[in-house]
């Protein structure tokens, strides 16, 4: 569903009639722009901030309604928004041509102006639920065929603790992709990785990635090779020669836990340094890893590192999502703000359920992208 | 979008004209670099990126296929005048590894 108020442009060359129309639609709660011709509204048109829905009319001076509409079906981002031709006419022919150009609807001009309100209103309403129907029948058919990129549940792995905790952009799924894979009762593997782009587009991709790194992982458990560079080299090799994946990069934090020794093996493609917090020092650093986005190019230069942790000590990976935001000033992406948070937090003694809330509970309007992080903690024990 | 500053026999520079490179701007911006390159016997583009100032992951991503295509072209893209915010961000994904970044067109050009 919308949740601000409904985006409606209103173009007509009868400026006594478009005024009384914006007066209107204001008083509904619409949020109304206005052009006094086809052309000032094709300048008006941003594509990075569409209205929800144009009412035109039909009869205006050059460029007319029809003529409007067959520019906006050019255009990948215009064509999409629904379209409503005023018209003083209830000419079949003009209904038809129009039809033709995918208008949603005709509403004639002498239509009470409460009833043409209602009538637009019933239109954005069928339209969001349009939406929400087709994004439901995705995520049926993604669930039918068990294809997740988000754990249903942390692992269990002896002495540590892992926790997670996603959220996905305008609660559709996205590029971000979490998996733990329990080779045996010593080695498990965690995986935290974000496709670039967003919403389906990038979630569409994320089940590619997934599977070449499971395949990849299972491949060196098999041959007990437990090197996570090396994973990561083979899976970017795969992936730099896979045409499908073309053009589409991840970022990727793959980490070993070794719980018969205690050490954590990591490794990491174009993803954000890891937080550490030693107990001890009361202190949170950070871990660089070399590696360079999978599907970037054949030599990914991945490198290996060992982590030790000591009883109470933690271990953060995460994607961009959880150090962007936005606020009045505009977007903002600020890992060392975040890493500050976390200190602070930390500092206090709150567990993963609390940082948890902490995250949850920014508000929608200032998360701009997935959000995941993956928590490992050494038991006290 | 995307405005041509100076061009010479080898190289293209470009100023890009948006503060918040996003996935709603991120094909076109792809789509645009691309045909200046096709249409610019694949000289090297210099692009500045003076204005940006917020750019998420899909337009990183499109920074990244142009990057491939010109280097596949043997050309290259090269970057110049990033902001703070996202000079950091391109070091904390070692995307500063890949690409040729520069203080501004004088220092791109001098190399």
């Amino acid at each position: 569903m919308n949740s601000g108020p409904y985006k409606i442009l209103l173009v007509d060359d009868d400026k006594l009639f478009l005024k009384l129309m914006v007066q209107v639609f204001r008083k509904s709660g619409f949020d109304c722009y206005e052009a006094a011709s086809a052309e000032e509204a094709i300048m008006f048109l941003d594509r990075k901030d569409p209205p929800h829905i144009i009412l035109s009319d039909y009869d205006m001076a050059r460029m007319n309604g029809l003529q409007f509409r067959s520019f906006l079906m050019q255009d990948e981002v215009f064509k999409n928004i629904p379209f409503v031709f005023l018209t003083f006419f209830s000419d079949s022919d003009l209904m038809i041509k129009g039809l033709d150009l995918q208008a949603i609807d005709y509403i004639i001009k002498n239509t009470p102006v409460n009833v043409i309100v209602s009538k637009v209103n019933n239109i954005l309403l069928t339209v969001d639920k349009q939406r929400e129907l087709s994004e439901l029948e995705i995520r049926k058919a993604a669930n039918s065929l068990n294809i997740k990129s988000i754990p249903t549940q942390a692992p269990l792995v002896a002495d540590f603790t892992i926790n997670y905790w996603h959220r996905a952009y305008k609660e559709i799924p996205g590029g971000d992709f979490i998996d733990f894979i329990p080779v045996d009762e010593q080695y498990t593997f965690v995986v935290l990785g974000d496709v670039m782009g967003k919403k389906w587009k990038a979630w569409f991709f994320t089940f590619g990635f997934l599977s070449y790194i499971r395949s990849a992982i299972r491949y060196a458990a098999f041959n007990q090779e437990y090197s996570t560079a090396k994973i990561l080299q083979q899976v970017n090799k795969v992936i730099c020669y896979d045409d499908v994946l073309k053009d589409i990069f991840s970022s990727l934090s793959l980490l070993l836990i070794d719980s018969g020794t205690g050490r954590i093996v990591y490794s990491g493609a174009g993803d954000l340094p890891l937080l550490l917090y030693n107990a001890a020092q009361n202190k949170v650093s950070t871990i660089s890893s070399s590696g360079l986005l999978l599907g970037l190019m054949a030599d990914g230069s991945y490198s290996e590192q060992e982590i030790i942790l000591s009883k109470g000590d933690k271990l953060f990976t995460f994607t961009d999502g959880i150090i962007e935001f936005a606020d009045t000033t505009g977007k903002k992406s600020d890992y060392n703000g975040f890493a500050q948070q976390l200190q602070q937090w930390l500092s206090n003694g709150e567990g993963f359920a609390k940082i948890k809330r902490h995250l949850e509970q920014e508000q929608d309007n200032q998360q701009i992208d997935d959000q995941s992080i993956i928590s490992i903690y050494k038991d006290q024990g | 979008m995307i405005s041509i500053y100076h061009e010479d026999n080898l190289n293209l520079l470009l100023n890009l004209r948006i503060k918040d490179a996003n996935m709603g701007n991120a094909d076109e911006f792809k789509a645009s670099l691309l045909e200046l390159f096709n249409t610019h016997q694949n000289k090297k583009l210099i692009l500045s990126m003076a204005d940006v100032e917020y750019i998420d992951s899909s337009f990183l991503g499109a920074l990244v296929a142009v990057l491939k295509h010109t280097i596949t072209h043997k050309s290259d893209l090269v970057l110049v005048a990033l902001r703070k915010d996202v000079s950091n961000l391109f070091a904390l994904i070692r995307l500063d590894k890949v690409f040729k970044i520069y203080i501004d067109f004088d220092e791109a050009f001098a190399q």
